[in-house]
């Protein structure tokens, strides 16, 4: 690949598990309790860089039907969570524009990971489910 | 000058004036152009040309068209057909009181010339002194170098001291009268007349080439609006209007260099469009040498870094390039030998770009620190300015007068920093900047954002955003962007989906897509001698160097240029 263009973050930031590429800052977490993805935990962040975004689509979750994008790290490529473009239920409109990342494909401040909890996402039902 | 009236407008004035039957004396004795029989022709002038228009918007007005018709006759020494015009239409080129002063100028006739100065029907008072001072201050340079000094002194007394704009300019003259100048100091006549013409109002007297003036406007008219205008010749024809077609823009690929062994991430020609640099993820870089015939060929291997390359920089005698390791040291090296002449380095901190002082003695680079420094050749730190002055990934620009340094010092924003002045400008944008070049003439910045989107600020003066360009494609790289091309008149860039672009730089049109990587491009450089090369560098591994469509038709496409002795490593598909 070509010259990796990075933002580079000063804080404490969340960054892609595989190549370490700066994802988030700390500050810029919006809720960290509400969000679930199928690999467990996902927080939702106002702010998120180095991401490529994939195609449109629209999704049905548990709080309503929104339009999101994928979201992957530059670096490597992986995904890393996904991002809110539109929320047809004016209750979730809060979340247009931001993103979520999940916990799973990130390590946090301290590096420290996060292992899947499998019995949770047995629970959950759908890919991706949104906030209960 | 019966039957004129003086609030009229001047143009309308002086037809009237050419009505007059008024003869001249020295009609036969005249030297200089303009009428053999004013007085037949002006009895000839209708009523009805005077508001006659020609052209299809009608806003020619036939007299003026052809007094300027006739004017540029006579420039180009034309006098009989210049004449000729002048009975045949009945259009005189001056009114009878105009030639009265022309002639009078040129045969010397200071009086009567200042004396018709007032009836030719000036407006103004200022020019009809100004007028008067000139004719005047020849009348007494001529009197001088005639030896006639008493009657240069009453002349400055009696008649030029009062119409003087200082006693300054009186006392200059005046000191004339004492010097012994062996020089003429007088003006010849026809020169005289011509600063006359030029004082005087275009109604009273037809401005000297004034339809190559008009035909000139026309012309840069139609260039400035041929959006693939590329030539370094100036072969515009009159015949039709000026419409290059898209054969002006460089658009196949002439040659392939593939001497890298990996991606190819930077590349730019030297000052004197004599050598191409390129810089790769193979930890080297390149000089190649620009053959007369436009050949390309690989002139010195550049190793020694053990990163990857991320950027060069000429020096402005285009003797020594400077190479910068990412995050890891700069190199110079000697362009001729390709020895390398000297490694900065910082222990602790990586450099992450490089630039050149104009006075070719000191280096600046960028350090991952943020700060940036200067050192002298032998690799002393001179300077050091810390703070937030660059980011990790960053260019560096310097002006060629030396004072301003250039790079992103934020997500969003250029620094500009005057070293000499100590002040600081900046450049805000709305999104996120990936890198910056600036144009040769250090007028404007080409800034590259995450949009994909490029945007061109004006930075000479007050800083202001002139234009935008888009339609590349960018996700993940470092793409750079360049200005090239006649005057400057078009940008172009790499992009992510393996094509080069370009775009007409005032109308920011896209006027061009090359395809022929298989990779990324990852930066463009258009050769500044000649407008009609490109060279582009890609992932693929390869540099590519785009021409002409006919240049490709002349010569038949070189060889691929080989590494010596190097294996040739899998070119690689940028989009992993």
């Amino acid at each position: 690949m070509g010259r990796l263009f990075v933002v580079n973050l000063e804080g404490k930031i969340y960054s892609c598990k595989h190549c370490r590429t700066h994802l988030a800052l700390c500050e810029d977490i919006v809720s960290k309790v509400s969000f679930h993805s199928r690999h467990g935990k996902a927080y939702l962040f106002s702010k998120v860089v180095n991401v490529t975004m994939g195609e449109k689509e629209e999704r049905m979750m548990m709080t309503g039907r929104h339009t999101v994008v994928d979201i992957f790290c530059v670096g490597c490529g992986s995904i890393v969570g996904w991002k809110y473009e539109t929320a047809h239920e004016k209750s979730q409109k809060y979340k247009e524009g931001k993103s979520v990342l999940e916990r799973f494909k990130v390590s946090g401040p301290d590096g420290s990971s996060y292992w899947a909890n499998h019995e949770v996402s047995q629970l959950i039902a759908g890919s991706d489910a949104d906030d209960v | 000058m019966g039957g004129v009236e003086d609030d009229e407008p001047a143009s309308k004035r002086m037809k009237l004036a050419c009505r007059e039957l008024k003869g001249n004396p020295n009609d036969s004795l005249l030297s200089e152009p303009s009428f053999g029989s004013s007085r037949d022709l002006m009895a000839r002038l209708l009523q009805s040309e005077e508001d006659e228009v020609i052209g299809s918007k009608g806003v020619i007005k036939k007299v003026e068209f052809v007094q300027i018709i006739a004017k540029a006759l006579y420039s180009l020494g034309y006098k009989k057909s210049g004449a000729h015009l002048e009975e045949e239409s009945g259009i005189p080129l001056h009114s009878s009181a105009v030639n009265m002063f022309m002639h009078q100028i040129l045969d010397g006739n200071w009086g009567e010339s200042v004396a018709t100065l007032h009836s030719i029907g000036l407006k103004d008072e200022s020019t009809v002194k100004s007028a008067s001072f000139l004719i005047l201050e020849q009348k007494f340079f001529e009197l001088l170098d005639g030896g006639k000094v008493m009657d240069a002194l009453k002349t400055l007394r009696t008649e030029i001291a009062h119409l003087c704009a200082s006693s300054n300019q009186l006392r200059e003259l005046s000191s004339n009268l004492s010097s012994n100048q062996v020089n003429l100091r007088a003006k010849s006549r026809p020169k005289l007349l011509q600063e006359l013409q030029e004082l005087l109002p275009p109604t009273i007297m037809v401005p000297e080439r004034r339809l190559e003036q008009l035909v000139e406007q026309a012309l840069t008219l139609q260039r400035d609006a041929c959006v693939f205008h590329n030539s370094l010749d100036r072969e515009i024809s009159l015949y039709t209007d000026h419409q290059c077609g898209r054969d002006q823009i460089p658009s196949r690929t002439l040659q392939i260099l593939e001497a890298h062994s990996d991606e190819v991430w930077f590349l730019n020609f030297s000052h004197n469009g004599k050598y191409l640099a390129s810089s790769s993820n193979d930890q080297s870089a390149i000089i190649w040498e620009v053959g007369t015939n436009g050949e390309v060929s690989l002139k010195h291997k550049l190793s020694g870094h053990h990163k990857p390359v991320s950027s060069v920089s000429w020096s402005s005698d285009d003797g020594k390039l400077l190479t910068c390791g990412v995050e890891e040291s700069v190199r110079c090296w000697d362009v001729s030998s390709g020895e390398c002449l000297h490694v900065y380095e910082k222990s602790g901190p990586g450099l992450v770009s490089c630039g050149w002082s104009p006075d070719g003695k000191s280096i600046f680079s960028g350090v991952n620190d943020r700060s940036i420094c200067m050192w002298d050749l032998d690799g002393k730190e001179v300077e050091n300015w810390k703070g937030q002055r660059t980011l990790r990934i960053s260019d560096l620009e310097i002006t060629r007068d030396g004072k301003q340094i250039m790079s992103i010092f934020k997500e969003t924003a250029i620094l500009l920093f005057d070293r000499e002045a100590k002040s600081e400008r900046v450049i805000e944008e709305d999104q996120t900047i990936t890198s910056f070049s600036l144009s040769r003439d250090n007028r404007y910045l080409l800034v590259n954002l995450v949009g994909p989107e490029i945007h061109l600020w004006n930075i000479d003066g007050d800083i202001n955003l002139v234009a935008k360009y888009k339609g590349h494609k960018r996700t993940r790289f470092v793409i750079k962007s360049c200005f090239g091309g006649s005057e400057q008149a078009f940008v172009a860039s790499g992009s992510e989906d393996s094509q080069v672009y370009i775009w007409h730089r005032g109308s920011e049109e896209l006027i061009g897509k090359l395809s022929g990587h298989s990779g990324s491009v990852n930066c463009v450089s258009w050769n500044p001698v000649n407008p009609h090369m490109l060279a582009s560098a890609s992932d693929d591994g390869t540099i590519r160097i785009w021409g002409l469509n006919s240049h490709l038709q002349q010569h038949k496409k070189l060889q691929q240029v080989h590494s010596n002795g190097g294996s040739m490593a899998a070119a690689y598909n940028g989009r992993t």
